[in-house]
């Protein structure tokens, strides 16, 4: 059980590539915490540095308040399981599980009951001896945890572990990986590129681009309070529809103009931008496809046309394009429509949208930043 | 009824094409081997002169096989095995160091390092002959005591044919030494117990290519030998028997010195066909 | 040189492609050669900036650093010693110690009588006791070399210790700063199967390449620039010394090299470097493309048997290759198997002159050595072809390709991707196939009018049998043998270069992987 904590951490590849720049983040004890972001943003990277299998540029990584810096791998106190599993293919599952408390002379009787103990939380005990080619994906996968659950670890590090499973699959283990954190009770540190994944394991989300972090928080936060349009589309799906437009301030109250519509800003949004003093201007406006509502003609209400319709099952994705040719998506539970108003949506039909003021994202232009935090 | 016709001549169209090839096969197997069964043949024949116009002796009998055992024969092969044997256990430790380092390990020199090996390759390597001949003359190592003159030389220099184990090592995943390493192996305990297993295939066809290497080594022996037949292996021996003024009495039993030579070497080679194939399909072509 | 966008150039018609791309790779290879020379100057400059930053640390090092770090400047290891390193200081000092006896005993002799590689030769001296006169020899040329180059060795190692101890003293200072633990001679140990195993891994593989390859092509190289050759063998006859590039001179001067008349050197080396390229491109593609027809044939879905026709062929690898190549070469000599066998019937009147002819020997020894090639390439490439995905050949069936079109464009551009840098190597192997040659006809048939007192020429000799012919000829002219032996090296490294630096650009189009 342990924090983590990573100061001015930086990677530096063949003296000018930079792979993670300035990485500060203090993991508290027994946190649960995802580092998401397309691939090449460096999540793994910084994982791989807290693990000690890559040298750290610069920088310091404290794990328990001790720098861990010069140690090796195994002096860290961490288990890591891999994208790819990396199970020792010569060795049966259990000698697989066994291998690093033979390494620490751990008496033979000790490590049966452990392995045996990690099998049977896993499901994998009838398994045992076998090799592991001759497991599924899914069974692999349980003995790479079950490999990392014996070493008794400060700290759980985990590099796209489902990420070699098919959708069904990683469904199961997603949560099964929420019942393991709970029985084992430590700290985790979570890479993955899924942000489904990231939403539902974190405690709290680092979203990662180029090496930079771009936003640290719980997924309340990064989710409603995006700091950025990064965060902003990389969070939610389908991502959040970005369209530019202007605001106007009139007499203390914002409103925004997409597509010749006149929205108010209001409520605590509102509140917010006049707190700030923002003037009228180009501005980002961002609604997430979820937020957006069928209407019926109105006053501010959006004509557009359906381009393509995707039926989801639970939900419905329209594509719709509106007239100045923007390109939205907006997210219809298939529970609200009735059967006229289904059959309507076929390609080519006009309709209505809106949305409400606080659903509305706001970005600064130039500098892509949230103008509301 | 049309489809049909036409599936019938595609049909017959890859009969005809396989027996073409069959034949073309058969005309190959012919040509690769025959050589093989000449020496065999010929390894059989009494009458003794190099110049006769037909394969299939006259009369055979074991003259040649007596012949080599009466001649020096017994201890060039015995010379040739021990360095084969030696270059085998040798070759192979020095060739594995090399390639699992430079597969496994970042380290500062180790671009620089390939590059510089490289070049080194480039030159060629019976230039260094006269020098080494003479460094292995100042340490008494030639002639009658060239054996151990070459293991020597063989062996040191070896660590530059790494490219083949290299390449087999690339494509064990690193992420193995990694689960190793998090797992509180050293970097020697993931190479006796992870890698080692795993590379039993690259293992054998190092140890088989290092072993039969030594049957063929030529220039460098004779070099070394110096005329001294104490210190010849099968190669630079058997060479001597087919100057054109030895070639009369001794081409018989320089066919019966073939047929021994091949016979162990073909042997042991077909049992590990398997781990040559591997390593020659995977680690050549990777370089 | 026009450049053309993608648009352009997917809009020429398919002979002015091809006269493009012919023109693309023709204007790179001086680009990719001067690329390379930048490359190599930047290289320069940047390992100048190196030493000038090393000098400038090691005397921060001595400014900053306390008495003991200063001491350390003198007497390696003190500052390891000082602070509890016990391991560590004991072998730097054991090697300044080593260093400093070695160079007061021996070395410092060979080095100061490099510079002309001994004054006093072998003399005749009378001896009272015999009441004769006996040769006494004194210096040795050939000692002075060898020994000299490797104490230069030596002093290089020193130097890089003894920075190396320069360093420690400073970092002792640094971790002693943030209050961390120096380690211990238990811990150096330990990490030498640990953080440090590729230096243990390496150390007894690169001694071997550095005294047994390294020192001896120094050594070589060096050579080409004296006189050494079997009249002046440094020792027992008369001692050898630098002559400059006196060698390079006589290689490639177009006079005669005797007095017999017999052409020059330039000349015959030029003949000899033409067909050793001629038999290296034969020898490579050859066997190459016969190869793969024999791997395909054997893999093509239908024919049975396919593990028989394999064994046959591998076999004939496991035979010792001077087995079959010395047997091989008697069996087409002028009065060999073939010969007797084909007159016997009655089918030729006089034997055909394969070794004799010019002609006749080199296409026999490209045939011949398809013979010894082939199962090897058919082994290779047989495994590469049956990694090419199935349904890179399902989709070209279905639109409409046949056997040569799928062979032509997806097994062939598969294939060259796959094993480009094999090619290359094989290719520069061939050129220095010294067996094959060496052991089919020792060069025959003679060229009489490039034999002479670098020994005998034949027109089946390629550089390297020419090389080895020098140094075992009549007068052993080592120094000829040098400079033959480093022009191979600029053919070789020449054309890798410009292999290796061209063709990527032209391979991007057919990226398999």
């Amino acid at each position: 059980m342990a924090s983590v904590k990573l100061t001015n951490v930086k990677k530096i590849y063949d003296k000018n590539v930079v792979a993670v720049h300035d990485f500060n983040l203090e993991i508290k004890d027994k946190e649960f915490v995802v580092f998401v972001g397309p691939s090449g943003c460096g999540k793994s990277t910084t994982l791989r540095m807290i693990a000690g299998l890559e040298d750290i540029s610069e920088g310091t990584v404290e794990i328990d308040g001790e720098v861990v810096n010069d140690l090796q791998p195994k002096d860290r106190g961490i288990a890591m399981v891999f994208q790819n599993y990396a199970l020792y293919p010569h060795m049966s599952v259990y000698d697989n599980i066994a291998f690093s408390l033979r390494l620490k002379k751990v008496p033979e009787d000790v490590i049966y009951d452990k392995v045996t103990k990690a099998a049977e939380i896993l499901g994998i005990t009838e398994y045992l001896m076998r090799k592991p080619r001759a497991l599924s994906g899914g069974q692999r996968q349980r003995v790479a945890i079950g490999r990392a659950m014996v070493r008794d670890s400060k700290v759980f590090l985990m590099d796209e572990p489902l990420s070699n499973l098919d959708a069904k699959l990683r469904n199961q283990m997603r949560a099964e990986i929420i019942l393991l954190r709970q029985k084992l009770d430590t700290t985790f540190i979570y890479v993955t590129h899924d942000q489904t994944e990231a939403m539902t394991l974190a405690d709290r989300i680092v979203i990662m681009k180029d090496g930079f972090i771009m936003q640290v928080g719980s997924p309340d936060e990064v989710f409603d309070m995006p700091d950025n349009l990064f965060v902003a589309e990389f969070i939610g799906a389908p991502k959040m529809n970005i369209v530019r437009t202007k605001l106007v301030c009139e007499g203390g109250k914002y409103y925004v103009t997409p597509f010749g519509a006149k929205i108010p800003v209001d409520g605590d949004k509102g509140k917010a931008l006049a707190a700030r003093n923002v003037k009228s201007g180009d501005v980002l406006l961002g609604v997430r496809p979820e937020h957006i509502q069928l209407a019926k003609a109105a006053d501010h209400a959006i004509p557009c046309t359906l381009v393509v319709d995707e039926m989801m099952g639970s939900e419905l994705h329209l594509h719709v394009d509106t007239e100045d040719g923007s390109r939205l998506i907006v997210r219809v539970p298939t529970l609200d429509l009735d059967k006229e108003e289904r059959r309507a949506l076929v390609a080519g039909a006009k309709l209505h949208i809106t949305f409400e003021g606080k659903a509305m994202h706001l970005f600064d232009p130039d500098t892509e930043k949230n103008l509301l935090t | 009824m049309n489809n049909e016709k036409r599936h019938m001549g595609l049909k017959t169209l890859n009969r005809a094409s396989n027996t073409v090839i069959y034949i073309l096969l058969v005309i190959i197997s012919v040509i690769w081997l025959l050589p093989f069964v000449f020496i065999v043949f010929q390894s059989f024949r009494v009458e003794s002169t190099w110049q006769v116009g037909y394969v299939i002796p006259q009369q055979w009998g074991l003259q040649n096989y007596i012949n080599l055992w009466n001649s020096d024969f017994k201890r060039w092969y015995l010379n040739t095995f021990i360095i084969a044997l030696a270059s085998a256990v040798l070759v192979t430790v020095i060739q594995l160091c090399m390639s699992y380092t430079l597969s496994r390990f970042r380290f500062k020199m180790r671009g620089p390092l390939m590059r510089f090996m490289l070049i080194l390759g480039m030159f060629p390597g019976m230039l260094t002959m006269i020098i080494l001949y003479r460094v292995l003359a100042d340490l008494g190592l030639t002639q009658a005591n060239a054996v151990p003159g070459l293991i020597l030389v063989g062996v040191a220099s070896s660590g530059m044919g790494y490219y083949v184990s290299k390449g087999f090592f690339d494509t064990i995943p690193k992420s193995l030494d990694e689960a190793a390493r998090v797992d509180g192996a050293t970097r020697f305990q993931v190479l006796y117990k992870i890698i080692l297993p795993l590379a039993k295939p690259i293992v054998i066809y190092t140890i088989l290519t290092a072993f039969m290497g030594p049957w063929g080594d030529f220039v460098f022996a004779r070099y070394v030998a110096m005329g001294t037949s104490a210190g010849y292996n099968v190669a630079v021996g058997m060479y001597s028997w087919l100057t054109n003024d030895q070639i009369n009495s001794w081409y018989t039993t320089f066919c019966a010195g073939g047929v021994i030579v091949a016979l162990p070497v073909t042997i042991l080679f077909m049992c590990l066909q398997k781990y040559y194939v591997e390593g020659v399909t995977g680690g050549a072509v990777k370089g | 040189m026009k450049r053309y966008s993608d648009m352009e150039y997917l809009r020429l018609s398919k002979w002015n492609k091809f006269v493009y791309k012919l023109v693309s790779f023709l204007v790179s290879i001086p680009l990719g050669i001067g690329h390379f020379f930048v490359k190599i100057w930047k290289g320069i400059k940047e390992f100048g900036g190196k030493v000038a930053a090393e000098c400038k640390d090691i005397w921060t090092t001595f400014v900053t650093g306390d008495w003991k770090t200063k001491l350390s400047f003198l007497v390696m290891g003190f500052g390891n010693l000082a602070h509890g390193q016990i391991l560590r200081g004991v072998m730097f000092l054991l090697f300044e110690v080593v260093f400093i006896f070695y160079m007061v005993t021996t070395g410092g002799y060979w080095l100061s009588k490099l510079d002309n590689l001994g004054d006093k030769g072998p003399e005749s001296v009378y001896n009272a006791v015999l009441d004769t006169n006996t040769t006494v020899f004194n210096d040795n040329s050939f000692k002075i070399l060898l020994y000299g180059v490797l104490t230069i060795f030596f002093i290089i190692a020193f130097i890089y210790t003894w920075r190396a101890n320069v360093k420690q003293n400073k970092l002792i200072n640094q971790i002693l700063k943030s209050g961390k633990k120096l380690k211990s001679g238990k811990d150096d140990l330990k990490s030498l199967v640990d953080d440090q195993f590729h230096k243990t891994l390496l150390a007894l593989p690169m001694v071997g390449i550095l005294v047994f390859t390294v020192m001896p092509i120094v050594f070589m190289v060096l050579v080409a620039f004296t006189n050494y050759d079997g009249s002046h063998n440094g020792y027992s006859n008369a001692l050898f010394t630098w002559v400059g590039l006196k060698n390079f001179g006589t290689m490639f001067s177009w006079t005669a090299n005797t007095s017999a008349g017999l052409q020059s050197y330039s000349a015959t080396f030029g003949e000899i470097l033409t067909w050793t390229l001629i038999w290296a491109f034969f020898a490579t593609f050859t066997n190459y493309f016969l190869g793969m027809c024999v791997a395909m044939m054997i893999n093509k879905k239908g024919i049975h048997l396919k593990k028989m026709w394999r064994t046959i062929l591998v076999m004939t690898v496991a035979i010792p290759q001077f087995i079959s190549l010395m047997y091989v070469s008697k069996m087409f000599a002028q009065n060999g198997l073939l010969n007797q066998m084909l007159m016997n019937h009655g089918w030729i009147k006089q034997p055909l002159p394969f070794w004799t002819d010019p002609t006749w020997a080199r296409i026999t020894v490209i045939i011949i050595n398809i013979w010894v090639g082939i199962p090897y390439l058919m082994l290779i490439t047989t495994g590469i072809l049956m990694n090419i995905p199935a349904d890179l050949y399902e989709s070209a069936k279905i639109d409409g390709a046949n056997a040569w079109q799928q062979y032509r464009k997806i097994t062939l551009p598969y294939m060259l991707f796959i094993t480009g840098p094999y090619l290359l190597t094989s290719f520069t192997g061939n050129m220095n196939n010294f067996n094959v040659i060496y052991l089919l006809t020792g060069g025959a048939p003679t060229n009489a009018a490039a034999s002479g007192a670098a020994g005998s020429v034949g027109y089946t000799d390629l550089l390297i049998t020419w090389l080895f012919k020098i140094t075992t000829g009549g007068e052993s002219l080592y120094y000829l043998a040098s400079v033959v032996g480093i022009m191979v090296f600029v053919v070789v490294a020449l054309i890798s270069l410009v292999v290796y630096n061209v063709l990527p650009s032209i391979k991007n189009e057919e990226d398999f992987q």
